[in-house]
């Protein structure tokens, strides 16, 4: 589904990804962890190409992500993408927000878009706020919109970037949840997250980042019980510490 | 005395109404073609071709560095020196929109610029093209920026179309200028042309003010 060979992309003078190969299968959930400033972020956003990479190949769907004549728009029908601020539209309501690609992009006809909006917020639980403005959720409905809204482009892929870090504790298991139920239902998702009860319960495998090199993949059991690397070791018992 | 003046001067009032009534066709005219071309300038200055970024720069640069007189001259004047002749009210609709423009577009492309990046992210990851983003996604939210000063500009567009009686159009302050010279009471001729003005640029102070109350308030909310 998605294969990305030997990629780099520099910001300025700093190498933020050097030298990443990847595949992710149909139907597989990725976990990316690693410390902040490991370039996780950036790999996730250069997949639908909010960044752009100065060496290598990104393949997503058969679609060479950095060709020059890529029909974007298409590749980026084609994943959600979900941010740590939510980045909801603030002037519209919960449906208008996800209705508002379908109708734009998909051409769907605004009766059919409301209909499918109103069934994926259901599917996340908020079938009672679709008329809410994103001000009257709290965090945790506003990124379960977001995630709403990503769903209703009907994606081959979702990207989450930091889903849960800008929650309050209480709501970080709401939105952990509708993301369960979609890695069951069999999404392709990559997940940067350091939620690792989420990671131990749905992710196929996961990626160790550091200094924007993937330093460790493994099964969830394997990553945790026995890490090989002498940095994941450090990262894992900082972060398991409590 | 005075009140041969007053007479006199309430005789002439048709005449007045006449110089706002112009005074209103030419701000309200070039307010809507400066505010048509102030935002596609300033669309067009947030976006990401830099020869148009810069080209709209030197623009809004020039205009703003130089005197709204000078401009009017300029079109009034110097044009017909390359053959291209206009009369006073397109020539002081043209200036007025040039001028106008200048200043729209850079409170567009500040308005612009403050709507957070995530949001037009946001519009990008859902697959809008880059009309779509500015059209549903970016202008609705930079309009609350764009608003308050907008209407403050169109109070000083009104003010300076003073400046346009100067190349014969016969505004406000240039039929304060005919009847000083008939009636050589200045005080009373100007202090009537200065309360004309004031009674149309007072509501758009007040509105402009409301809206930055408003806007500086409201939350996205019902």
């Amino acid at each position: 589904m998605i294969k990305i060979r030997n990629v780099n992309k520099w910001f300025g003078d700093l190498h933020v990804l050097k030298d990443i190969s990847l595949n992710v299968a149909l139907g597989e959930v990725l976990v990316v962890c690693g410390p902040s400033g490991s370039g996780k972020s950036t790999l996730i956003r250069c997949i639908n190409r909010l960044e752009q990479i100065q060496e290598g190949e990104l393949i997503v769907d058969n679609l060479n992500v950095h060709d020059r004549n890529i029909n974007l728009t298409q590749l980026r029908a084609e994943i959600g993408f979900v941010f740590q601020q939510f980045n909801l539209y603030p002037h519209m309501t919960a449906l208008g927000n996800v209705t508002l690609a379908p109708i734009k992009v998909r051409k769907m006809k605004k009766i059919e878009a409301e209909k499918l909006g109103r069934e994926t917020m259901q599917k996340v639980g908020l079938g009672d706020k679709v008329d809410s403005y994103p001000a009257q959720l709290s965090g945790g409905q506003q990124q379960r919109v977001a995630i709403a809204r990503g769903l209703c482009m009907r994606p081959k892929i979702m990207l989450f970037d930091e889903p849960t870090s800008a929650l309050d504790p209480e709501m970080i298991n709401e939105v952990l949840e509708v993301m369960v139920n979609l890695a069951k239902e069999g999404m392709t998702m990559i997940v940067v997250t350091h939620e690792m009860g989420f990671a131990r319960e749905v992710a196929k495998r996961i990626l160790f980042m550091d200094e924007g090199q993937i330093v460790e993949t493994a099964p969830p059991n394997e990553f945790f019980t026995n890490p090989k690397h002498k940095r994941t070791q450090l990262f894992l018992s900082k972060i398991l510490s409590h | 005395m005075l009140l041969l003046y007053i007479t006199r001067l309430i005789d002439v009032f048709p005449l007045f109404l006449k110089g706002l009534w112009m005074t209103i066709a030419v701000s309200f005219l070039s307010l809507i073609t400066a505010t048509i071309l102030g935002f596609l300038a300033g669309i067009c200055r947030s976006s990401r071709n830099m020869p148009l970024r810069r080209a709209i720069g030197v623009y809004v640069n020039l205009i703003r560095g130089t005197p709204f007189l000078v401009q009017v001259f300029t079109i009034f004047f110097i044009l017909p020196e390359f053959g291209i002749h206009l009369e006073p009210f397109p020539a002081a609709i043209i200036a007025m929109t040039i001028m106008g423009s200048a200043f729209i577009c850079e409170i567009v492309a500040a308005g612009i610029e403050a709507v957070p990046k995530g949001q037009r992210e946001a519009a990008i990851s859902t697959g809008l093209s880059r009309n779509q983003q500015i059209r549903y996604v970016i202008l609705p939210q930079a309009m609350r920026t764009i608003l308050p000063p907008l209407v403050g500009q169109y109070v000083l567009l009104v003010k300076d179309s003073s400046i346009v009686s100067v190349i014969g159009v016969m505004d406000l302050t240039r039929v304060g200028w005919l009847t000083v010279q008939r009636i050589p009471e200045g005080m009373l001729v100007f202090g009537l042309v200065g309360i004309m003005y004031f009674a149309v640029c007072y509501p758009l102070i007040r509105l402009a003010t409301r809206l930055e109350k408003r806007m500086s308030v409201e939350e996205y909310s019902l």
